[in-house]
């Protein structure tokens, strides 16, 4: 850490620091806020503000033109809830599922010593580099042969063993879990997979918090890959579902953003909770410590 | 068991619930089973029209109703080919538009998704009751895949108030010269800040489709009627260069509010556009969305290119195909036929949508004939009914949409190069449209080149 | 690592199987496939025909794919000059442990990357609009020479995709910037300041060194994501499948998606792929040469 300044608290230059990053927060709030607003307000308004319609209300803004219909429209009429299933689904099964897998394999490349170990390892992470684009058409095509297209499992088999939360877990697990705890709980005569749900994971539990959020945000926000394989309507996620909306009702710009607040807003909710977590699960894979 | 629990952070217990929770829901609320022939549908208007066609339908054949289901553009698209290429499921019925056929003609003829109706119209003697030229988008190496919906002549649509306002007779006016000229007062700057706040017609270099209806307009084409492309015709050269002018320099004349973003509708409410080219659905759209605009538009035929010259030209058209996928194409086929053919169709089509059906039977229908109070009593059905042995062939190629987005690159790059060499006359662009022609005819070619499978079907 | 007395054999592989399996099945063997593909022309994946190099000859002539290398390289290369300035400009405003909200600017500032691409494209759309648009409305108000109908979207399609993903990413990167930056070991600044060092100075001398290895790892990343741009350009572009005005926004990653799931050709497709692999590859073995001749 660096070392604290000893000097006054409020000098000059930190005032223009408050100041220049004060500026740039509103510059990167700016979209959002826009978004909060034209989901409340109505098709005229549009044309008349950017931000609050004007009127005769408090600080001049007309408070009665806004309203959240727009909302009630999108759970009531429109399949935005059943899209919120959808995500809410695919994003929080899948998320687990990966965690658990990548944790299982790190656990066994990090922690076992086994014939081939090496080139596995080396194999595995190989596939990093490797971009999804590549491996977009015979995914497809593999998909298409197991009957898996327009089926959940279709998102799901192939998301559950990323290469990148592999390499996580086993550095996590590296660096972690000490050898001499799973030597003694072997000689106690612990069953393997009891050491591995009561000691190691615990151990990890930082590392587990993190990368869960990070494949739930990956996978809630994952546009092409449900785009190309979950064709019936009813299967779909918020993604697809907000952007054919879009297609739908173009001019209804409000409706819209309302559709999107509404699929941001539980991610970022997510977020504003867990972000310690994250950021530092984010982070480790770069930077130690 | 303690240390088991351990493991579980705030984080962990909120997904876990989540995906308790919603496993439980999906497993109980499983995907509905889609009753009877479904039918998609990208517009909004032909998907209130088959609603009460499909209405009318499910009261006569409840064993086999039809589910009427609107799709964006994109998303059908999308769908269509996945179901065609991928087994996945697809509608019994599917209207299409011509921007999207391309890829389903593009691989061997055996493979089309779509049930080829040659053999069933030829049976039921139903060609020659249809405008013959609406078939030929939809046909591909001599069959037909599906029912035209549409003629789609295209008119001028004006703004009549402010024409009128300044004292403009539009009577005069025979070419697109005369227009621009005549009209040119009302190219005004409003605000103050340099720039016109009105132009005088809806378009603009990045325009995918406007681009080709004035071309087929002066002659031109993309392909001829072997669907070899043709785009690099000394004719195309000429005409896009004019075109050019109308797009940039101290020449424009032209600039685009794309119709469908919500800015276009308060940018027309303004006037920033006077004139529109307006096919048949134009219309209908236009009535719809900006119904405060009544009596501020009028019609009237294209001006022509040179006197004397053709004074309409096309613009999009829709299908209904019968997948092979579907469910009985008998059945399928009957309904098509009620949509399609019925003059009660033809009734809601222009009543609707202000659209004018391919059934030429139906052309001597009286609703055609009523004065439209939206646009100042024309009796815009008859106007364009006026003009249907006029309207151009559309082409059929597979490489169709491909060739309208070259020819949109070739206008956008003629007037950067205008805009660079400061030329704004027709000749002197020529040499370069003919150069951006030929590059893009090449790369049509090289394309239909590759296909293997185009070329085994020959 | 030992017990290999304690243990069976099989437990590692027991660990492995779960991940193993999915990976064998739509990693390892896709990669493989793809490689046979990119000899192959087909119509969706239940129509193939062998095509030999016909794939790759097309390839090197092929003047769409070449559109598309030319704007991905020109996004690639803006990406890294405005995102990593701007990303290591913030991390520093925010590196100073006296400033209070720390927490709060860093979050601020992160949450555009946690936004889906899908609805930052639905958002930028409307926000890119003539006339009624956010970014025209309020350049507009601040400088009244602005022109409202300023055609983001019409003709600056690659200024249009810069801002959009700056607004995403920077915030992004400052997070690693600034967990690199918290280990700089104070002592160093603090010698540095002793010595008479300046800001700009102790910046260059002791920090920038200390976060190279950081910097490499961002510039790496920086790279591989900006030379796949898909979501954005594709969403922004729905309506051309993402090629946008005279190709402009078309990218190599929306060229092998057009051709894979449009016009259904997985052959083509992959042998695209194959080409953006190398690249990358390339890329990032070129920069470890580079960095470990730093080093040293």
């Amino acid at each position: 850490m660096s070392t604290p300044d000893h000097r006054p608290l409020l000098r000059p230059s930190t005032l223009v620091i408050y100041v220049l990053l004060a500026g740039f927060g509103l510059i990167t709030l700016l979209p959002f806020l826009w978004m909060i607003c034209a989901a409340m307000k109505t098709q005229q308004d549009f044309y008349t503000s950017q931000f609050l319609p004007p009127g005769n209300g408090l600080f001049g803004v007309a408070w009665d033109h806004l309203s959240l219909s727009q909302f009630v429209r999108l759970f009531r009429e429109l399949p935005v809830p059943r899209a919120m299933l959808n995500s809410v689904f695919l994003a929080s099964v899948g998320s687990l599922l990966a965690t658990f897998f990548c944790a299982a394999g790190g656990y066994a490349l990090a922690k076992f010593k086994f014939p081939g170990r090496e080139l596995l390892t080396t194999l595995i992470l190989g596939t990093v580099v490797l971009p999804g684009a590549l491996l977009l058409s015979p995914r497809f095509e593999t998909l298409y042969h197991l009957h898996l297209v327009d089926h959940y499992l279709g998102i799901f088999l192939p998301a559950v063993a990323p290469a990148f939360g592999l390499y996580l877990f086993r550095q996590a697990m590296v660096n972690s879990v000490p050898n001499d705890i799973l030597e003694s709980a072997r000689i106690d005569g612990c069953g393997e997979v009891r050491i591995f749900f009561t000691i190691v994971l615990p151990l990890i539990r930082p590392m587990i918090s993190a990368y869960l959020i990070i494949a739930f945000i990956a996978l809630w926000n994952d546009f092409i890959t449900p785009q190309i394989i979950l064709q019936s309507p009813e299967l779909q996620p918020l993604p697809v579902a907000i952007f054919e909306l879009k297609g739908l009702y173009a001019a209804d710009y409000n409706l819209i953003m309302a559709g999107t607040l509404v699929s941001i807003a539980p991610v970022m909710f997510l977020f504003l909770l867990l972000q310690r977590e994250f950021i530092s699960g984010l982070t480790s894979g770069a930077v130690k410590g | 068991m303690r240390s088991l629990l351990k493991l579980f952070s705030p984080g962990l217990w909120i997904v876990l619930l989540m995906a308790v929770i919603s496993t439980v829901l999906v497993a109980l609320l499983p995907v509905k089973a889609n009753r009877g022939m479904q039918m998609w549908v990208f517009d909004a208007n032909h998907a209130k029209i088959a609603g009460f066609i499909a209405e009318d339908w499910n009261r006569a054949h409840p064993a086999t109703p039809v589910q009427v289901k609107l799709i964006t553009g994109a998303a059908l698209q999308t769908r269509m080919l996945s179901g065609f290429y991928s087994d996945t499921p697809v509608a019994d019925l599917i209207e299409v538009e011509r921007s999207m056929i391309g890829q389903v003609f593009a691989g061997p003829v055996a493979d089309v998704g779509f049930v080829d109706l040659t053999g069933r119209l030829d049976r039921e003697n139903l060609r020659t009751g249809i405008n013959e030229p609406s078939f030929s988008p939809w046909t591909t190496r001599g069959h037909i895949f599906g029912l035209p919906h549409d003629v789609h002549p295209v008119m001028l649509m004006y703004r009549s108030d402010l024409v009128e306002a300044a004292g403009i007779d539009m009577s005069k006016i025979e070419t697109w010269d005369d227009y621009f000229r005549v009209l040119r007062p009302l190219m005004l700057d409003l605000d103050g800040d340099g720039r016109p706040d009105r132009y005088l017609l809806n378009s603009s270099p990045t325009s995918l489709f406007y681009h080709e209806v004035l071309l087929l307009q002066a002659g031109g084409r993309l392909f001829d009627n072997a669907n070899h492309p043709k785009l690099n015709e000394p004719l195309n050269a000429r005409i896009l260069a004019k075109m050019a002018t109308w797009y940039t320099g101290p020449t424009q004349v032209a600039a685009e509010a794309p119709i469908g973003g919500p800015s276009a509708l308060q940018l027309i409410r303004e006037g920033y556009v006077i004139g529109l080219l307006a096919p048949d659905f134009i219309a209908g759209q236009i009535r719809m969305s900006l119904p405060d605009m009544a009596g501020k538009f009028k019609f009237m035929p294209l001006p022509a290119w040179e006197k004397g010259g053709r004074r309409t030209s096309v613009l999009g058209g829709t299908m209904l195909g019968i997948t092979k996928a579907g469910a009985t194409t008998s059945t399928a086929w009957a309904f098509a036929k009620q949509l399609y053919l019925s003059s009660d169709t033809a009734h809601r089509l222009y009543d609707v949508a202000r659209i004018v059906t391919p059934i030429k039977a139906n052309w001597n229908q009286p609703f055609y004939d009523e004065p439209d109070p939206f646009y100042s009593n024309q009796r815009i059905g008859r106007m364009y009914i006026q003009l249907a042995p006029e309207v151009p062939v559309r082409p059929s190629s597979p490489y169709y949409p491909m060739t309208q987005q070259l020819l949109s690159s070739v206008v956008i790059r003629l007037c950067r190069y205008a805009d660079e060499h400061r030329l704004y006359d027709g000749p002197s662009l020529e040499p370069e449209a003919q150069r951006l022609l030929d590059e893009a005819q090449h790369k049509v070619e090289a394309q239909i080149h590759r296909n293997a499978f185009l070329r085994a079907d020959r | 690592m030992k017990s290999s007395r304690l243990h069976s054999p099989w437990t590692p592989w027991l660990f492995l199987a779960p991940f193993l399996l999915s990976f064998g099945a739509f990693i390892a063997w896709p990669a493989v496939r793809s490689l046979m593909l990119a000899f192959e022309q087909t119509y969706g994946p239940k129509t193939t025909a062998f095509v030999g190099t016909a794939n790759l000859q097309f390839l090197v002539h092929d003047p769409f794919l070449w559109t598309a290398v030319g704007n991905t390289v020109v996004f690639t290369l803006a990406a890294v000059v405005l995102q990593i300035p701007v990303a290591l400009g913030l991390a520093l405003l925010l590196n100073r442990s006296d400033l209070r909200g720390r927490r709060f600017f860093r979050l601020v500032f992160f949450s555009p990357s946690i936004v889906g691409l899908a609805f930052v494209a639905i958002l930028f759309s409307f926000m890119l609009e003539k006339r009624t648009g956010l970014i025209n409305a309020s350049l507009h108000h601040l400088f009244p020479a602005w022109n409202p109908d300023f055609p983001w979207l019409d003709r600056y399609v690659m200024p249009s995709l810069i801002l959009a993903q700056l607004w995403i990413s920077a915030g992004f990167y400052m997070v690693y910037f600034l967990a690199a930056l918290q280990n700089v070991p104070g002592e160093l600044l603090d010698a540095a300041h002793i010595d008479g060092a300046g800001a700009w100075q102790r910046f260059w001398h002791v920090t920038l060194p200390e976060i190279r290895p950081v910097l490499n790892i961002i510039l790496l990343l920086v790279v591989t994501g900006s030379f796949q741009l898909f979501d954005l350009p594709y969403l922004l572009y729905n309506d051309t499948a993402g090629s946008g005005p005279d190709n402009h926004a078309l990218t190599v990653v929306t060229y092998l998606f057009q051709t894979g799931f449009r016009s259904g050709d997985l052959g083509y497709a992959s042998a695209i792929g194959w080409m953006l692999t190398l690249v990358l590859v390339g890329f990032a073995l070129i920069q470890r040469r580079l960095a470990r001749a730093e080093e040293s």
